[in-house]
């Protein structure tokens, strides 16, 4: 397919590309995936009981993940100010390259890996989201941190997927709103099921829906808190709904701040919800005491 | 230029070895490296942390310090401050607003 009738497919909606998948080899969304990416996972995982409830959550999305048989992971996730830094830090970025590494933050626990880059999609989303008026940037050499590679490491060890990371900035104010989310989730889920390849596609979305680190909102002798419990059990509501839309509507950024300082990252569940077109999830594990979850949504 | 070069330290003492050794072995060498002002150096001194983060100064890269036990901070010290500000913090206006607030 040449450039012009990739631009043109921009303009296409997602069942105008689902249809075309019909006729032609296009990639195919097999999957959605919802994981936290809590630092201390790998180094506690590590050292601890294989039935700890972290290991066994993730060891459930592995397997499911492994059963749709995906070539490609495109994620949705934040940097922790380690890819970026203040002096030039995005509000949405693709990481458009062959190759990237990490973690970039010294998170224990998590060993170096080197991970492909679907560079072609990378570059097909980055094309898209543009055309359809985000201001995406693009990053073409670069590391990633924990956010990444902790679920990376969890659900595939091997390192072997390509990945397309998708930079989304839910953490330093003013954070794009959670419509904004969707709607750029909508557009990368379109580019995928376009995109002229006979590939297998997961879309991972990476955060919480609660979570405090280092801010006003810790526990007492902690470096982190979960200030939302509520919130928690009010997203897992619409999660198992499969009512995006009300998860839409009720994530305004004031919430998802009186959420934590990072409760911000709900946008990546957000986004990977668009991408996939929605839909109850297949497996929904909640963990309010942590403000997290582990969802996954089955669709090939 | 304020709280930025205080991210700046922050950030250095994660990924920058030679930076956090510098920290913990002469804080106020480490500190000449930045171009801080005069009560930032001084709260980072004291391990205000809570009160940096009334300045504006991004509190995750904050919670890096206690890691090495920057200006004498450690977890429930770093928690016990950042806590006693909480009360005193002035809302964002991009969170408040009345944009913030709807879905939009």
């Amino acid at each position: 397919m040449n450039l012009y009738n990739r631009m043109h497919f921009c303009y296409k909606d997602i069942q105008t590309a689902q249809l075309l998948q019909k006729v032609r080899d296009m990639a195919t969304i097999v999957a959605g995936i919802g994981v936290p990416h809590t630092p201390a996972f790998a180094a506690n995982v590590t050292a601890g009981d294989p039935d700890d409830e972290t290991a066994v959550a993730y060891a459930r999305i592995a397997e499911q993940l492994d059963a749709v048989d995906a070539d490609i992971v495109v994620m949705f996730s934040t940097d922790h100010l380690n890819t970026f830094f203040l002096d030039n830090y995005p509000a949405l970025s693709v990481g458009v390259a062959t190759q990237t590494s990490g973690p970039n933050d010294g998170t224990p626990g998590l060993r170096h890996v080197e991970l492909p880059v679907c560079r072609d999609l990378a570059e097909s989303i980055r094309i898209d989201t543009t055309i359809a008026d985000f201001d995406v940037s693009q990053t073409q050499e670069f590391t990633l941190d924990h956010s990444w590679l902790v679920p990376l490491q969890f659900i595939r060890p091997a390192a072997d997927l390509a990945i397309v990371p998708i930079f989304v900035n839910s953490h330093i104010p003013p954070i794009p709103t959670a419509r904004r989310a969707l709607s750029l989730g909508r557009t990368v889920g379109a580019t995928i099921a376009s995109w002229p390849e006979d590939a297998r596609v997961a879309v991972l979305g990476s955060g919480s829906f609660s979570l405090d680190v280092g801010g006003h909102y810790i526990e007492p002798q902690k470096i982190f808190g979960v200030p939302a419990p509520e919130w928690v059990g009010q997203v897992a509501r619409f999660l198992e709904a499969g009512d995006h839309e009300s998860l839409v509507a009720n994530a305004s950024r004031a919430q998802m701040a009186a959420a934590g300082n990072v409760g911000g990252e709900l946008l990546n569940w957000i986004a990977m919800l668009g991408a996939i077109g929605g839909g109850a999830p297949t497996t929904l594990d909640i963990h309010t005491q942590f403000g997290h979850g582990y969802g996954f949504w089955r669709l090939a | 230029m304020s709280t930025y070069q205080v991210a700046k330290f922050c950030r250095s003492c994660l990924m920058n070895s030679d930076v956090r050794d510098l920290a913990i072995e002469a804080p106020e060498a480490a500190l000449d490296l930045f171009d801080l002002t005069a009560e930032e150096r001084e709260l980072l001194l004291a391990g205000e942390v809570g009160e940096l983060s009334l300045l504006g100064c991004n509190d995750f890269l904050l919670s890096y310090l206690p890691r090495w036990n920057l200006f004498g901070l450690d977890v429930p010290l770093y928690s016990e401050r950042m806590r006693a500000v909480a009360s005193r913090t002035v809302p964002n206006r991009h969170l408040t607003d009345e944009l913030g607030t709807q879905a939009d």
